[in-house]
């Protein structure tokens, strides 16, 4: 029993580990990925200043690809991992076995499927 | 010729005769350097010696006189009652723990949670006492010695939402006593003591709220004890997962 | 309070399944569908809130690192409103940096 919560316990100690590196890539990365894509972009702003386009969300753009993982599956993950505190904070204590569940069921389908589409356009470099 | 006065709103509470706490004034002289332990012992004196709490030093040292004064968890020995807006201030037992009479709380839960850190040095072999002390430099006294200063008042598990949600919550005072031995260079006692905060209800409850090192009327920062417990068992863990064998 | 520091995190865990929501128009449909889903004013809106909610989530990050491991500079200890400066100055360079290696290089 001891040695089943210590391996419980070494389980949560490393989601921990990931969910610090996910806060600094939610605090360092999420900011710019955001302005690029719902203020630059939408409003021709720098440094997409009369260009139609976004050019680095583009099929095949593999830098562009590897941020937008990075910088989506870390927020995911960071994000989702604090909610679920929040929530234990809120009172639903009871259910957190349940809410773990979800939480990490959304983390996993989220970047399996991010890793799909951007993998599969990145070696493709075409549209499905 | 009108005599300064403070109202004091004190909980009482006799769970043998009250279904109930409930509230129960007091006007008392007031001073401008008046704590709110001063007026306690005034009622307690002058007016209703009934009424009962607990106290000891009355500088801030023992840690006995915690309590939930206008909803903060502070020392009435160490709460100017010039700090508080108006004159009626409101004096409850400390949060998240159950009251036994009035604003004396039951403190097992602490106690048994302190024993169970083990707050003693542990050595894997005691040296006789000829060979003299065991040496420490000041750089090893400065990595523990902020939450060695804990006077064990409780007022930052009465801060802890996690704690009032989930009694089984190691807590901070006992997390931070618990980093400071296992910082301790004369420690030998990580094997000990590194499972007990690493359990699931040990530092891993915690959600970073800080409310407990707001509260710390001795600076000991417990929030930052278990982020470093935290950090302390990320590493292990990764540790003990890259070099399973190796790496002691 | 500490509760809207927390609370951060529901809009970025949104922010980002929305986000995976708007790549999957570009998947099923085509990356019109997707530039599209980008320029539409309730995802505009949402995104700006969610990027306030980014930006304290943060400053405030920066200022626990700050707390967390103060650097020793000879005798005195770094504060952690000096973590929170420097980190932001960081933040700045780190978003110029992506914003060369992705767009304008």
């Amino acid at each position: 029993m001891r040695a089943e919560t210590h391996k419980v316990a070494r389980l949560h100690a490393i989601l921990w580990g990931i969910f610090s590196l996910g806060g600094m890539i939610a605090a360092f990365l999420l900011p710019v990925l955001i302005y690029l894509t719902a203020i630059a972009y939408p409003f021709s702003l720098w440094p997409f200043n009369g260009a139609k386009d976004p050019s680095f969300l583009v099929t095949g753009h593999l830098l562009g690809a590897l941020f937008i993982f990075v910088t989506i599956a870390g927020s995911l993950y960071h994000g989702i991992f604090r909610f679920q505190s929040v929530l234990t904070e809120v009172g639903l204590l009871k259910y957190r076995r349940a809410l773990e569940a979800v939480g990490y069921f959304i983390i996993f389908v989220g970047i399996i499927i991010l890793a799909y589409y951007l993998g599969t356009w990145y070696l493709n470099g075409t549209i499905r | 010729m009108s005599q300064d006065i403070a109202t004091i709103r004190v909980t009482r509470y006799r769970p043998e005769k009250d279904s109930k706490p409930y509230f129960q004034e007091y006007k008392v002289p007031y001073r401008q350097d008046m704590v709110v332990l001063d007026a306690l012992n005034y009622i307690k004196a002058e007016m209703d010696g009934s009424l009962t709490y607990r106290w000891s030093c009355r500088m801030g040292v023992c840690g006995s006189c915690g309590a939930n004064i206008d909803g903060e968890p502070k020392l009435t020995c160490a709460s100017f009652l010039h700090e508080f807006k108006g004159r009626t201030i409101t004096v409850e037992p400390m949060t998240n723990f159950p009251v036994i009479k009035d604003l004396v709380v039951d403190m097992e839960d602490f106690m048994e949670k302190l024993v169970k850190i083990k707050p003693w040095i542990i050595r894997e072999k005691e040296t006789p006492p000829e060979q003299g002390e065991y040496k420490q430099s000041s750089k090893e006294l400065e990595r523990y010695s902020q939450f060695s200063s804990c006077i064990n008042c409780m007022l930052c598990y009465a801060a802890c939402p996690i704690y009032g949600l989930n009694e089984k919550f190691l807590g901070p005072a006992a997390t931070a006593l618990a980093y400071r031995y296992i910082e301790d260079s004369r420690d030998q006692g990580k094997e000990v003591r590194f499972p007990i905060v690493h359990e699931m209800e040990g530092a891993w409850e915690c959600t970073l709220v800080g409310e407990c090192s707001v509260v710390c009327p001795k600076g000991v920062d417990p929030m930052l004890a278990i982020q470093k417990t935290k950090i302390l068992g990320a590493t292990n863990a990764i540790k003990s997962l890259l070099m399973p064998r190796g790496g002691r | 309070m500490y509760m809207v520091r927390e609370w951060t995190s529901l809009f970025v865990s949104l922010y980002s399944l929305i986000f995976i929501y708007g790549l999957s128009l570009w998947a099923m449909g085509s990356r019109a569908d997707f530039l599209n889903f980008l320029k539409n004013p309730a995802i505009i809106g949402f995104s700006l809130v969610a990027l306030v909610f980014t930006m304290y989530h943060a400053a405030t990050w920066f200022y626990l690192l700050g707390a967390i491991s103060p650097v020793k500079i000879g005798r005195s200890k770094t504060k952690p409103w000096q973590a929170l400066v420097l980190n932001l100055i960081l933040l700045v360079i780190v978003s110029y940096l992506a914003i060369w290696l992705l767009i304008l290089r």
